[in-house]
């Protein structure tokens, strides 16, 4: 926890000390995906679900609320709402399907893929609501009122204290769930489903529960990433997408919260601080991806520090 | 009668695990279940947990019938099940066994404003701290309880199985060949747990081979044979039965 | 009218043939091995740059230029097995998610070395077939025919020859075979082994069909499970029947609805019947 608070304070403090636009960049993008990666992390690492929905909540928000500010020039705020709602509602479709025929990890994975590749289609097909595969670009930025006024978050500096501040949200809640008997339940159903059954744990609910609150999240995230680039692409929905966050969490490890975001950031600045082209950032996110797989399966966050057990 | 048993059948395909087997549980029984092996115990078990889905007959829990509820609305009515080969949490201790096993009593608590301790910080697990030290002690259990659960021996992790089960607070204790791969001392051990409970008014139904160790600790009995009832009634008579006899011949555990 | 339904059901059936190799392989290697194999897109995917290569950068003509290309994969195919694969046996994830990195890395080095614009076969075998007033090439159908040969030869494979039954045994029952004498980590490899070169195949034969850029492997390889879970995993006649059936509803169905949503068709397919009939259409016997 004291790590947690003096890391969080430490970031906080650093836009006083550099300007750099490059560094404040690299930042809010590893935030922003941090926080992804967090809410993965909910899902994955608590209850075993490997869901390659994932991306597609990520992406699903971002076009609601895009098209909702672009086309019918609705406010910013109201857009997230709506945007997060309607991952909610697509999350808890896809969790009623899968948990409710009781598909098991890999075929879950398979049938989250297949579906999230369905939506990704239908969005890149509706060219005249989506522009397809030529994503939207637009200028508009969320306001946020604050006691001097209105405050358009357009500079690095602003969008990185609104980064941080949704990293830091997701990451507690994620971790109070976590460390409460909600997380435990969780952790029951993913060492033994029919165990955590005859404790009395609706096995169904917590599924569902937990996979919903984590795709919400992901949709949150979605929405602040595509008002940050002004940009949104069918591709933020591709199964790629998915593995890119699966990546980051294998890497960081899937036993705490600061694992993912460690993955997240390394995985995040690297292709920005060696530059190197779109093809070798997938080859290296592969590389990684297979490498965390066979030679560190808990991650590096087990190397760095004390492994804490799912409870 | 607390637990009754209608003609309760269980066909998997052309087998027939359970046919047509009726008995009643009274509150604060112990009632021993016999039989050799493949003669339709466990899956009997089974289905009062809810885990299968009868083909036939029925199950009623206080008069109300509990077919077709799911394993954990079972456990909500107050039945507990242990299994045969020790059903844990890999990677867990055995206090975050326990921990996990508390879930119904803070549901029993606190509802569904449960919800509301997850404002604070604190984790309201504290609270039945006590209770989770009394029940590690009850089983012997307690030297090992921030031990992993996968360093115990057999005999222990089936304790840890025992002591989830009484965690809940059941008002019917299923117990699936407690014994099992047990030491003569574990045994004993598990012998004076069930006892305990038995004098506390805990309700058992209780499978096991150990002839002896079930008919010292259970007075009432039911024995079945391919899936079928072939006797019941008080243990001894049970036991002496014909039928039970043949059935059991050279299978015969002390 | 009906010109227009039998072309594209034709067209679908020949696309679908080509499903259906990579389906064999999926199939062959679930079996086996227990993983899903995303991988085998990325073989096929190589067969096709290498038998393009051979064929137009160095001049050999096409069946050698195929022949050397499954076997340059093979190889490949065999070092992932050694080096990937061999530690995934027993984690149907871990399998599935180290499979679908092996396809990105390798879609993206294609797509460094050779880039993203398409590659064309110089015409192998012109000239079309008039039957009934319907054209077809006739190289598409000795594709076609060499593709259900190749599946015929592996369903005679399997049961006929010694090494055949053992797989099956394996799949079937992995201890039981261990216990009369298999090897069963050698019969592991050569499945897989065997499943690169049957991808490598259908990406050497695509080329002469089809322009090739590096996308194909990802693509064909969804096709392929689908094909795959479609007609139920483990079968391997029926691999080649659900890859027909699959590329032919996908071009019959884009006559009546929009095309840009054939792909979709698939994924549904895939959904339904792992909820439904997670056998397969031909699968549930045993």
């Amino acid at each position: 926890m004291k790590t947690a608070i003096f890391a969080v304070a430490l970031a906080a403090a650093a836009p006083a000390v550099t300007h750099s636009d490059s560094i404040l960049t690299i930042c809010i993008y590893a935030f922003l995906m941090g926080a992804l990666a967090v809410s993965f992390n909910f899902i994955f690492g608590l209850t075993g679900q490997l869901s390659l929905f994932h991306a597609a909540a990520f992406g699903l928000s971002a076009y609601v609320s895009v098209l909702l500010v672009t086309r019918l020039h609705w406010g910013f705020w109201i857009s997230l709402i709506l945007a997060v709602l309607a991952a909610v509602i697509v999350a808890a479709a896809v969790a009623t399907l899968c948990f409710r025929f009781k598909l098991r990890e890999f075929y879950f994975a398979i049938v989250t893929m297949a579906l999230s590749e369905i939506l990704r289609l239908w969005i890149q097909n509706w060219y005249e609501l989506t522009n397809g595969t030529l994503g939207i670009s637009f200028v508009q930025k969320p306001e946020i009122w604050t006691p001097y006024g209105y405050i358009t978050v357009s500079s690095s500096t602003s969008w990185y204290f609104v980064s941080l501040t949704i990293l830091v949200a997701v990451s507690a809640l994620c971790w109070r769930l976590q460390q409460s008997w909600v997380g435990r339940a969780f952790s029951a159903i993913r060492l033994n489903e029919q165990l955590a059954e005859t404790m009395g744990i609706d096995v169904f609910a917590y599924k569902f529960l937990n996979f919903v609150l984590g795709s919400a999240l992901a949709g949150l995230v979605g929405v602040f990433y595509a008002f940050y680039t002004g940009f949104v692409e069918p591709d933020y929905l591709s199964v790629t997408q998915s593995l890119d966050i699966v990546a980051m969490v294998l890497l960081g490890g899937v036993n705490s919260v600061a694992g993912p975001i460690l993955g997240a950031f390394i995985l995040t600045a690297l292709p920005h601080v060696i530059d190197m082209g779109a093809e070798v950032r997938v080859i290296l996110y592969g590389v990684v991806l297979i490498v965390v797989i066979l030679a560190l399966p808990k991650g590096l966050r087990s190397l760095v520090g004390r492994e804490r057990h799912a409870t | 009668m607390l637990l009754e048993v209608r003609g309760i059948t269980k066909k998997f395909g052309g087998l027939t695990a359970v046919s047509k087997v009726s008995f009643g549980v009274e509150a604060g029984e112990i009632v021993g279940i016999f039989g050799p092996n493949g003669s339709g115990k466990t899956t009997l078990l089974n289905l009062i947990m809810g885990m299968a889905e009868p083909t036939g007959g029925d199950i009623l829990w206080k008069g109300v019938s509990i077919v077709g509820h799911r394993p954990f609305e079972i456990a909500q009515h107050g039945i507990a099940k242990t299994f045969q080969n020790p059903q844990l949490f890999p990677e867990l201790s055995v206090l975050d066994h326990m921990k996990i096993a508390t879930h119904l009593r803070l549901k029993r608590k606190l509802g569904a404003k449960r919800i509301l301790t997850l404002s604070g910080m604190r984790d309201v697990v504290g609270e039945f701290l006590a209770a989770i030290a009394d029940v590690l002690r009850l089983c012997r259990l307690d030297q090992y309880t921030d031990r992993p659960v996968s360093s115990l021996s057999y005999g222990a992790e089936k304790m840890v199985g025992v002591a989830m089960a009484l965690t809940c607070d059941p008002e019917l204790l299923l117990l699936d060949e407690p014994t099992s791969g047990l030491s003569q001392e574990e045994t004993v051990n598990l012998e004076d747990v069930l006892r305990g409970l038995g004098t506390h008014g805990v309700t058992m139904c209780v499978i096991d081979h150990r002839v002896r160790f079930l008919s010292r600790l259970a007075p009432k009995a039911i024995a079945l044979h391919h899936g079928s009832l072939i006797a019941s009634g008080e243990t001894g008579a049970v036991l002496r039965d014909e039928g039970v006899r043949s059935a059991y011949l050279g299978i015969h555990h002390a | 009218m009906i010109q227009v339904v039998v072309t594209q059901m034709l067209n679908g059936a020949i696309v679908g043939a080509l499903y259906g190799i990579v389906a064999l392989g999926v199939t062959l290697t679930f079996c086996i091995t227990g993983v899903v194999n995303f991988a085998l897109g990325a073989f096929m995917v190589l067969g096709a740059y290498f038998t393009w290569w051979c064929h137009e950068v160095a001049g050999i003509p096409y069946i050698p230029s195929v022949f050397l290309a499954v076997l340059a994969v093979s190889v490949l195919g065999y070092l992932a097995d050694a080096g990937l694969f061999r530690f995934t046996r027993n984690h149907l994830v871990n399998g599935l998610l180290v499979s679908i990195g092996l396809i990105s890395i390798v879609e993206a080095s294609v797509l460094l070395i050779w880039t993203a614009t398409p590659k064309n076969l110089s015409y192998v075998l012109p000239g079309v077939i008039r039957v009934a007033g319907i054209s077809v090439s006739q190289i598409k159908l000795v594709i076609s025919a060499a593709l259900v040969a190749v599946v015929a030869a592996t369903y005679v494979g399997l049961t006929r020859t010694w090494f055949g039954r053992s797989a099956f045994a394996y799949a079937q029952n992995p201890e039981a075979a261990m216990l009369m004498g298999v090897n069963t980590a050698r019969l592991e490899t050569m499945v897989f082994v065997y499943s690169t070169s049957l991808a490598a195949l259908g990406g050497g034969l695509y080329a002469s069909l089809y322009s090739i850029e590096p996308s194909l492997g990802g693509f064909y390889i969804l096709k392929g499970v689908e094909a795959a879970i479609l007609a139920g995993v483990g079968e391997v006649l029926g691999s080649l029947a659900g890859g027909v059936i699959l590329g032919i509803s996908e071009n019959v169905g884009s006559i009546y609805l929009p095309s840009a949503l054939r792909d979709a068709y698939g994924l549904v397919f895939l959904i339904l019947i792992l909820l439904l009939k997670p056998a397969g259409l031909f699968g549930g016997k045993k």
